[in-house]
């Protein structure tokens, strides 16, 4: 599982407030409590007024890299802002994100195309985000054909199909598994991510309901994925099932986790 | 740290990638095979064992841990043969009928191996009369090695020693039996030479059995 730590994101109110107060120990301090936690990739999203998120970001961005070897994930709804930060990062790491929607990937795709930058792209357009696994697959299709164009290889992309709210979906996630499955089937290389606490927004115990739908995604073909790496019981459910699924040999990852007590819970 | 010592660690841990170069560089520093087997691969895995004896560890980490050492032999075996030491014996091993588990035997098979047996792994769900056979083909064999991981294939035991008994190759050899249900009261009930609890101590077994 490739792990995208999500908890350095100013719509999260106590990062928020570090943010605004300058508090650059809380934020060095989640840093490195997310790559001890095994972080692939830690997300930086300032969610700040546009007017101030090129020096805040690039402020978050330094804070992180100094504070840790993970590779970023720069994280901004702005795709030229984006391409502006890329040359203050010191090495590769994930775009977050691009989609069909205006020319967000025409902005994206060409300055990452000669790099060994990585990419996150979800699949909606500028019709918003399509309601069938049919239309969605369309817009993938479509975002195919952009990272054949730009020559960005299916390998570098981490495709988010959209984990939509449980609360409010009429057949739970049968249709976001159904395009999991079917990204996998054309591109295999290709990797397959989301947000997972997106699912159990508005429902009790949420952790219940994120463990749950990991579990499915996993076995459908996600391999990346943004959540909080600091959740042992997540963490945990996420590496038994790569290990169940035959993903993780003499299930050594799983328990290399545990004797570095990243997850379950710990020993006194 | 000496080569030796981070053989026996990387054996330990289960690197598997690196432990096949440290005994290559180990050769090169000129420290005898003998020693690289006794100290950087037995021993190693004699303290694996015994953390799998006291639940320091689980069963992957002690696989992974024989897999490295595996790596290890099979540099070594080579250059144990040309230092001329000659096999302390031979040993037929197996998993007796209606028993189809391996670990624990394969286990014992590589430790008896390590400890200078020319091991006969005969698998698993091993009819008696195929020990037998196997006895027959191999008059020099000394020990023949049963092992029986269920409540329900221990009486396979002692069939098998039964029917060893039968054929009148009993004075041949020594044999010995394990496996999780098996005890020494079992063991001297059915007429065994020997029992041990676990791979490590079934290799000194084995030589004492000699």
């Amino acid at each position: 599982m490739i792990i995208i730590g999500e908890k350095i994101n100013g719509s999260i109110p106590s990062m928020g407030r570090a943010i605004a107060a300058k508090d650059e120990d809380h934020i060095r301090n989640m840093a490195i409590k997310q790559a001890e936690a095994g972080s692939d990739f830690i997300d930086v999203c300032a969610s700040v007024p546009p007017e101030v998120e090129h020096d805040t970001l690039k402020w978050m961005l330094d804070l992180v890299q100094n504070a840790v070897d993970t590779p970023l994930s720069v994280d901004s709804p702005n795709p030229e802002l984006i391409v502006q930060m890329l040359p203050f990062v010191k090495k590769p790491g994930l775009i977050n994100s691009v989609s069909m929607e205006g020319n967000k990937v025409d902005i994206v795709f060409p300055a990452i195309a000669d790099t060994k930058w990585e990419c996150v792209a979800l699949l909606c357009d500028d019709s918003g985000i399509p309601q069938t696994a049919e239309k969605r697959l369309q817009v993938f299709d479509a975002l195919m054909a952009k990272a054949k164009q730009y020559g960005i290889d299916p390998s570098r992309l981490h495709i988010d199909p959209l984990v939509e709210m449980l609360c409010t979906s009429e057949d739970g996630v049968n249709m976001v598994i159904d395009v999991i499955k079917e990204i996998k089937k054309r591109y295999p290389t290709i990797h397959v991510t989301g947000a997972i606490s997106n699912v159990s927004f508005n429902l009790p115990l949420r952790k219940i309901i994120n463990q749950a739908f990991a579990v499915l995604a996993i076995n459908a073909g996600m391999d990346s994925a943004i959540f909080d790496p600091l959740d042992k019981s997540l963490l945990g459910m996420i590496y038994a099932t790569e290990a169940l699924l035959g993903e993780d040999d003499y299930c050594i990852e799983y328990i290399t986790a545990y004797r570095e007590e990243r997850i379950g819970i710990p020993k006194k | 740290m000496s080569k030796v010592q981070e053989i026996a660690a990387a054996v330990e841990n289960g690197k598997v990638k690196i432990v096949a170069g440290l005994v290559e560089e180990a050769l090169a520093e000129g420290v005898s095979p003998s020693e690289i087997l006794n100290v950087g691969m037995i021993d190693a895995m004699s303290s694996v064992g015994e953390k799998f004896k006291n639940n320091e560890i689980f069963v992957p980490e002690m696989l992974i841990a024989a897999r490295a050492m595996k790596k290890g032999i099979e540099v070594l075996t080579p250059k144990l043969k040309a230092e001329g030491a000659e096999p302390i014996g031979k040993l037929i091993i197996g998993t007796v009928a209606g028993d189809l588990h391996d670990i624990g035997k394969n286990l014992v098979a590589m430790m008896i191996e390590g400890a200078g047996f020319e091991v006969i792994d005969l698998g698993v769900d091993v009819p008696a009369d195929k020990f037998i056979e196997a006895m027959k083909e191999n008059p020099d064999v000394k020990v023949v090695a049963l092992s029986a991981l269920l409540t329900t294939t221990m009486p396979a035991l002692k069939d098998t020693v039964d029917a060893i008994v039968t054929s009148g190759l009993r004075d041949t050899v020594k044999i010995m039996i394990g496996g999780a249900p098996v005890t020494q009261a079992f063991a001297d009930e059915i007429g065994a030479d020997g029992y041990s609890e676990d791979a490590a101590s079934a290799a000194v077994l084995a030589k004492s059995l000699l």
